[in-house]
């Protein structure tokens, strides 16, 4: 048993390749091709890692296996906006519409420990600009934690949940989250902090 | 006159091309994974949009190598791998940079250097002066359209980020090819040059490839 399987979409900077190669967090980790899900017996791993650029299409007709894997009890992290929705939890993405950057800042509104010690002011800007975050969000299904939203609108960016077939679901709707990893500030503390929740499956939703 | 797009599935492609603030530029949309030859009949140009999973287009290599010895026009956007199936495709990776405005003093090196091409009488520079993914080398009958100078080249090489290839392989098909990656940018709702480079682009195959409604 693994912690997680991220599915390859082969785009360059994706921060993939340098999780992969981690001497930590490396071994916890399987790079899969993104069609070779199919192929995959997904009861080897906790967690499937689904990235920004996946073909979320062809995720829609994977939606059975995806279900019976959150069924046995796996967790499934979304990253990026929802353009079809491939899960029960998963909504069309909606932008916030002529933002400003005050409307970007990221706000903490419950802990989780994917994110404990981690300041929102680094997430909120990459040298000095705004946006790289979030810009929108992929709205929570009820009953969801909400964990970050953005500006006075507290426009909600992260949220898990406890799908109706089982398991658990974190939703980020930005760029990839292993993108942080070795950011050089607080933010590098979430892809460990993911694994570590990965393989606490009881750890509340 | 027809245009085509391949959509790769992703969000950011559902947005570009279905969204509100550019729908309905395209007179087909093909998914990639389920791309056929059939699909291609009577298309003029095909655009494949950036970011379609390499893997994909490796794949539908002979369609796309068919399509272009029938006369078609391939207009292959950044981030597809493209050295990795498309005819004549020379591409070295460079670190994208989306501090150019911060770090070059307003000149990362950008340069039109075939200002004659049709594509300028829609595009310009403030919709191609954002970060690149990679420099090509056009191969020999294709003419660069915009440079990257060494100067502004974190390598000090420079090259070509969009050019224009008619008569491939000695045939009659044609492909303009970039390193750009618009779809992406604009699907997400960020990089504002991004979103005004694709609408530029289309008001451009709106011209070139399209008939007038």
């Amino acid at each position: 048993m693994i912690d997680a399987i991220l599915l390859d979409c082969e785009q360059s900077e994706t921060g993939a390749q340098a999780l992969i190669t981690d001497l930590a967090l490396g071994p916890r980790i399987d790079l899969v091709p993104f069609y070779d899900l199919e192929r995959t017996v997904l009861s080897r791993t906790r967690a499937l890692l689904l990235g920004l650029h996946s073909d979320q299409r062809y995720l829609a007709s994977r939606r059975g296996q995806l279900e019976a894997f959150l069924g046995g009890g796996g967790t499934i992290v979304v990253c990026g906006h929802i353009g079809h929705p491939f899960l029960a939890e998963l909504s069309p993405f909606q932008p916030i519409h002529g933002y400003r950057v005050d409307d970007l800042v990221v706000n903490r509104e419950a802990d989780h420990p994917v994110w404990a010690g981690v300041d929102p002011a680094d997430l909120s800007k990459r040298r000095g600009v705004a946006g790289f975050y979030g810009r929108g969000s992929n709205p929570p299904p009820p009953g969801a934690r909400i964990i970050n939203s953005l500006g006075p609108s507290r426009c909600p960016v992260d949220f898990d949940c406890r799908p109706a077939v089982g398991g658990r679901l974190l939703v980020h709707a930005g760029a990839d989250l292993w993108g942080y990893f070795g950011s050089g500030n607080s933010s590098e503390r979430i892809m460990p902090q993911l694994f570590d929740w990965i393989a606490k499956p009881s750890e509340a939703a | 006159m027809t245009l085509a797009v391949l959509d790769g599935g992703t969000y950011y492609h559902q947005e570009a091309i279905y969204g509100e603030r550019l729908g309905g530029r395209f007179d087909r949309t093909i998914y990639a994974p389920e791309l056929t030859a059939a699909d291609l009949a009577g298309c003029d140009a095909l655009m494949v949009a950036d970011r379609i999973h390499p893997g994909v287009l490796r794949g539908k290599r002979p369609i796309l190598l068919d399509y272009l010895v029938g006369g078609g026009t391939l207009i292959v956007l950044g981030e597809n791998s493209a050295q990795q199936w498309a005819p004549g495709v020379s591409w070295e990776f460079r670190p994208t940079n989306f501090w150019w405005w911060l770090e070059q003093g307003g000149d990362p090196g950008h340069r039109i250097v075939a200002p004659d091409h049709e594509l300028f009488r829609h595009v310009g520079m403030k919709e191609l002066v954002w970060h690149y993914h990679g420099l090509l080398t056009p191969p020999p009958g294709a003419t660069s359209l915009v440079d990257i100078t060494p100067d502004g080249d974190p390598q000090g090489k420079g090259g070509s980020i969009l050019y224009d290839h008619c008569h491939v392989g000695g045939g009659a098909g044609r492909m303009i090819v970039t390193t750009l990656d618009p779809f992406y940018h604009h699907g997400s709702f960020f990089m504002p040059a991004a979103s005004r480079f694709l609408g530029k682009l289309l008001d451009w195959t709106d011209e070139a490839f399209r008939t007038p409604g």
